[in-house]
């Protein structure tokens, strides 16, 4: 049997599937950066953290990704999808595309994909908690809360978050992501 | 049983368990190729001559230790771990044998790890996946009935010159084999025995409840709680009970089976805080916050809290408890399980964290602390797979209730 006249089996690119993560890392990349200006909650984590503090999040093992980071005069900046030769402090890795889609389609939390060990974290421990607070405040901005609810362990009351401060925030978060 | 979509779960570690567990040493260590082993231990067990019953048990088949370390602290440290790789170099060893609480078994996977991958810096293996190959034979000796680290693939080692402590996380932490004998815990003092047996049972309650809880890890969970339930109030009455002793001693390893594959929640997040900021040992932290991590909890996670009564209190109490009873049933179970252990143990087993004293008689835990506490734990991971969210104002609620040892007013927890 000459095994080169079978031909090399290749993994499925799932190109849908990762313009898709790809389009929702960028999304959630712009809003963290727009919420660290909008909501002080949100700014008062990103103070707590080092100043060199940059979070890599993507899929294992070939992307997409995306770098957020704090700049030498401490604003929190969307880096962009490329690996500009960055030193994250914090990675979160998706382990695959379809681990991905759950998470961002909203069917898993970051609480149950963490659970599954579909998302691991490298870097300092203390950091990963605060960018998954981060993280929570800014799905209850971007999304409406039916589906928030299904992301977050618990959505966020009035007394936690009065509606002034959710609507006039997820306006101005909206705004701030999608203009240049 | 909840079946989730996905679930993971490993536990590699041959375990032996009996009266003379020991006596397999030698055989256990020729299966898997070692003939030159270092014991690694504390004063404390060597004093107690714990590992004279372990020298004991290897003198039988001619084999003997090439080096015995004895000086591991209380909190590991990451010089003692570097000391101990450089006597193992030195004598030439090939394998670990470790006998002792966590402390003495975290400093063991930490040598292990420099011996097996010739480094000398143990910080560029810190965090979870960077010991990435199979290290050298690694026999576990617990000698108290609470860690299970004995079958945890993670280790934590503080370096008190920077004030930081560092996690490590790997498959390949795991030991090779785990040798369960009911000699190794036969002289833990009563106060000892009820807080490590505590200990075990917080890490199968918080497995079976907590948002990593699987099928393989229940099993185990349950067996442990079973065992608990059974045994502790008993052995802390009478030490000398060795079946009673060996029990406890399997249900921390069932609970270190459970907790290492579906993680620990709320009780143990507040824990590490105390034992940060306060000094507190562990298994008293676990102790006094239990009943509070099921009734924040219970709002979610009712069916599975109140599952717990029939291994708790057996068959004939939750046959006879409504359903809807059950969750309230089983917390008030472990508040009388910590009440009945005050008493064997003279009041000296505390039961809230007022009560918490060192051996100056000094309040280990002043009100004052707690806001510290609270922001510690908003920086531990353990909150991850807790069923609900905390804030800082929720930790201080849960921290002032277990203070003053009321029960949690569960109309003031936020439900999203």
């Amino acid at each position: 049997m000459n095994a080169l006249q079978y031909p090399e089996i290749k993994p499925k690119k799932k190109l849908i599937k990762r313009i898709y993560i790809a389009v929702m890392l960028w999304v959630v990349g712009r809003a963290i950066q727009a919420a660290a200006k909008v909501d002080s909650e949100v700014k008062e984590e990103f103070a707590k953290l080092k100043d060199n503090f940059l979070l890599k999040m993507w899929i294992w093992p070939n992307g997409p990704a995306m770098y957020v980071g704090k700049t030498k005069d401490g604003k929190v900046k969307y880096l962009g999808w490329k690996d500009k030769g960055y030193k994250p402090t914090l990675t979160m890795t998706i382990k695959s595309v379809e681990a991905a889609m759950l998470l961002f389609t909203f069917q898993e939390g970051t609480a149950i994909s963490t659970a599954r060990n579909r998302l691991v974290v490298d870097g300092d421990l203390p950091d990963a908690c605060a960018l998954v607070r981060i993280l929570n405040i800014v799905e209850v901005y971007l999304l409406p809360k039916i589906i928030a609810k299904l992301a977050v362990k618990r959505y966020p009351k009035w007394s936690q978050m009065n509606p002034f401060r959710k609507h006039f925030g997820r306006i101005l978060i909206y705004v701030r992501a999608f203009t240049f | 049983m909840q079946l989730p979509a996905y679930y993971e779960f490993c536990n590699s570690v041959k375990t032996i368990v009996g009266h003379k567990a020991l006596e397999q040493i030698p055989q256990s260590l020729k299966a898997i190729n070692a003939q030159r082993p270092m014991i690694i231990t504390d004063k404390g067990v060597e004093q107690a001559g714990l590992i004279k019953i372990v020298q004991a048990a290897m003198q039988k088949s001619k084999l003997k230790a090439a080096a015995l370390f004895d000086n591991v602290p209380a909190d590991s440290d990451v010089k003692v771990v570097n000391e101990v790789a450089k006597i193992y170099r030195a004598k030439k060893c090939d394998s670990i044998i470790a006998v002792g609480g966590g402390s003495v078994l975290d400093t063991a996977k930490g040598a292990n790890i420099l011996v097996s991958e010739n480094a000398t810096d143990l910080l560029q293996f810190v965090g979870y996946g960077n010991v990435k190959r199979k290290l050298r034979p690694f026999v576990a000796v617990p000698t108290t009935a609470g860690t299970g680290s004995e079958v945890t693939s993670v280790a934590v080692i503080a370096n008190h010159e920077k004030n930081i402590k560092m996690a490590f996380g790997s498959l390949f932490l795991l030991p090779d084999i785990a040798i369960i004998d009911s000699r190794m815990t036969k002289t833990l003092p009563p106060t000892i025995t009820a807080f490590t047996g505590m200990d075990a049972l917080t890490h199968a309650v918080e497995a079976y409840f907590c948002l990593a809880k699987n099928p393989l890890s229940d099993t185990t969970a349950l067996a442990a709680i079973q065992l608990i339930a059974q045994n502790l109030v008993n052995v802390v009455k009478k030490p000398s009970d060795l079946d009673g002793r060996l029990a406890l001693a399997l249900a921390s390893n069932l609970a270190g089976m459970a907790f290492s594959n579906s993680m620990v929640g709320l009780v143990h997040n507040i824990g590490h805080a105390i034992g940060g900021v306060c000094g507190v040992p562990h298994g008293v932290c676990m102790n006094i916050l239990l009943p509070y991590g099921l009734e924040y909890n219970m709002h979610k996670r009712s069916q599975y809290i109140g599952e717990l009564l029939y291994p708790l209190a057996g068959e004939e109490v939750y046959n006879k408890t409504q359903k809807k009873e059950r969750p309230l049933k089983t917390v008030e179970y472990i508040r009388k399980l910590i009440q009945d252990l005050h008493d064997a143990t003279d009041g000296k087993h505390p039961r809230f964290l007022k009560e918490v004293y060192d051996r100056s008689g000094k309040q280990m835990i002043p009100k004052e602390k707690l806001p510290d506490i609270a922001k510690t734990a908003m920086s531990d991971p353990a909150q991850f797979y807790n069923p609900e969210d905390l804030d800082y104002n929720d930790y201080i609620m849960v921290l002032e209730a277990a203070w003053e040892g009321i029960p949690l007013d569960r109309k003031k927890i936020k439900k999203g």
